[in-house]
């Protein structure tokens, strides 16, 4: 499983890091950084999370 | 292949004073007669499931904005052109110029200032003891620091509310109620096209909004719709979400006492606030091709009424939907819609709310309320004034 960012549409909000501090951060210019595209089996709910906190549904998860 | 003839029809009034004052039993009625249900009066479709509303704001491309999101051909004929009634690949040039001011990155170096500001405000209006939540606390606050980011010139600032009021009723069905406000929303865009760019703050958003025309980016009739976007919308959401959150924790007092404990949950407590009074009611939009909607199919051409108050409250979604829960942390509530559209200045927002919960959380132990007056607007839910008494946290040495 993958999770990508569709950086047009990110405006930085950041619940998604909140919701998998694994997978994605803030970095200190508050731009999102994807720390891990390769979602690992343990990390699945965590990226469902971030996905569906997104308030501008910029992320997604594919297979 | 199911056809629109199997959606349910309900012959429901949806802007009677009753409903405008309460309209969550009429909600459940829509939940549960289906996804997506038909109301004859307005020859228009309604969705008031959460799984259902989310998907569809998903989803623009089956669900266009472009023709509008209101119930009368008027006020859709007169919002062309604003954002919040664009498509891509217009809307994505006009949303770069909002989120360039409005991201949470760009607000960073505001939230000290807003902070201060609220303290500003509270600390007086705890001493001094009684006040109106509404007037003097929900409405003082956010007037002052949106109009200020927008940089408009004094004149004209005390009309900015009523017109955004009217701006958001006008986009009622054909009726008396969006008779009143369509004038208002005139005199709003008049007044717009009236301000020359020099007059609006160097650096502030207005301002930026006449630079990215004479860059290029965007078209120069795109400015006044802008600034239209960030006076009507500017300031609604964050007025009702302070003084409903004043009636809610007044009405829930060991909710209040949870949030003063741990102020880590007031940004929780916010989306709670506005997850169970969402100030906008509605938006439409039109089905651009044939739709299922979790089973039924909606016809290309249809317009649905995206219920976002009613998903808000979706018990398919929400255990317990009416109770006031500070812990719940409803993040994915649908108040500021959801995806391309979700609302621009929703960073602000929670700026503000989380700065005023704050500064209420360091100074107030009990809020007492009277009888709230409603304010009655087509697609919007909140309070015209919210008497108050607050007792202050006893002074520590």
């Amino acid at each position: 499983m993958r999770i990508t960012v569709d950086e047009a549409r990110c405006e930085g909000y950041g619940f998604c890091a909140e919701a998998a501090p694994h997978l994605l951060e803030l970095d200190d210019e508050g731009d999102l950084k994807v720390l891990s595209e390769e979602v690992a089996p343990g990390d699945a709910a965590n990226a469902e999370a971030a996905v569906r906190v997104c308030p501008v549904a910029a992320l997604r998860l594919e297979p | 292949m199911t056809s629109t003839s199997e959606i349910p029809s309900l012959d429901l009034d949806l802007f009677s004073d009753d409903v405008l004052t309460d309209p969550f039993p009429v909600y459940e009625r829509i939940r549960n007669a289906g996804p997506v249900v038909y109301l004859p009066r307005y020859r228009s479709y309604a969705m008031g499931r959460y799984a259902d509303v989310r998907a569809g704001l998903a989803d623009w491309e089956s669900f266009s904005s472009a023709q509008g999101i209101g119930l009368n051909d008027l006020a859709n004929a007169a919002t062309q052109g604003m954002i919040i009634a664009t498509d891509p690949p217009e809307h994505d040039r006009l949303r770069d110029v909002l989120a360039s001011r409005l991201s949470p990155k760009a607000i960073r170096q505001l939230k000290d200032d807003i902070e201060r500001r609220a303290d500003e405000l509270v600390a007086p209006l705890v001493r001094q003891g009684d006040f109106d939540a509404v007037d003097d606390l929900a409405r003082a606050f956010p007037i002052s620091i949106v109009l200020d980011l927008i940089g408009l010139p004094q004149n004209g600032r005390d009309k900015v509310l009523g017109w955004a009021d009217a701006a958001f009723s006008a986009s009622g069905p054909p009726g008396p109620r969006t008779d009143a406000a369509f004038p208002l929303l005139e005199d709003q865009l008049a007044y717009l096209s009236s301000i020359e760019p020099d007059q609006l703050t160097p650096g502030s958003m207005g301002r930026a909004i006449y630079d990215a025309a004479a860059a290029g980016r965007i078209r120069q009739e795109s400015c006044v719709p802008l600034m239209s976007a960030y006076v009507t919308a500017g300031l609604d959401t964050t007025i009702n979400a302070i003084s409903n959150a004043v009636w809610y924790f007044a009405h829930n007092p060991e909710q209040w006492d949870l949030v003063r404990l741990d102020p880590t949950l007031i940004p929780s407590a916010f989306n709670e606030v506005l997850r169970i009074e969402s100030p906008v009611q509605f938006f439409c939009r039109v089905a651009t091709r044939d739709v299922d909607v979790d089973g039924l199919t909606l016809a290309a051409g249809s317009r649905v009424m995206m219920l976002y108050a009613s998903a808000n409250r979706d018990e398919r979604k929400w255990a317990d939907p009416a109770r006031f829960d500070v812990r719940r942390n409803p993040v994915d509530h649908l108040a500021f819609g959801y995806g391309m559209h979700g609302c621009a200045g929703q960073g602000l927002a929670r700026l503000e709310g989380h700065s005023i919960l704050a500064a209420l959380a360091r100074r107030v132990e009990r809020f007492e309320v009277g009888a709230p007056v409603r304010r009655i607007n087509q697609l919007i839910r909140g309070l015209d004034a919210l008497p108050t008494t607050v007792r202050p946290v006893a002074e520590t040495a």
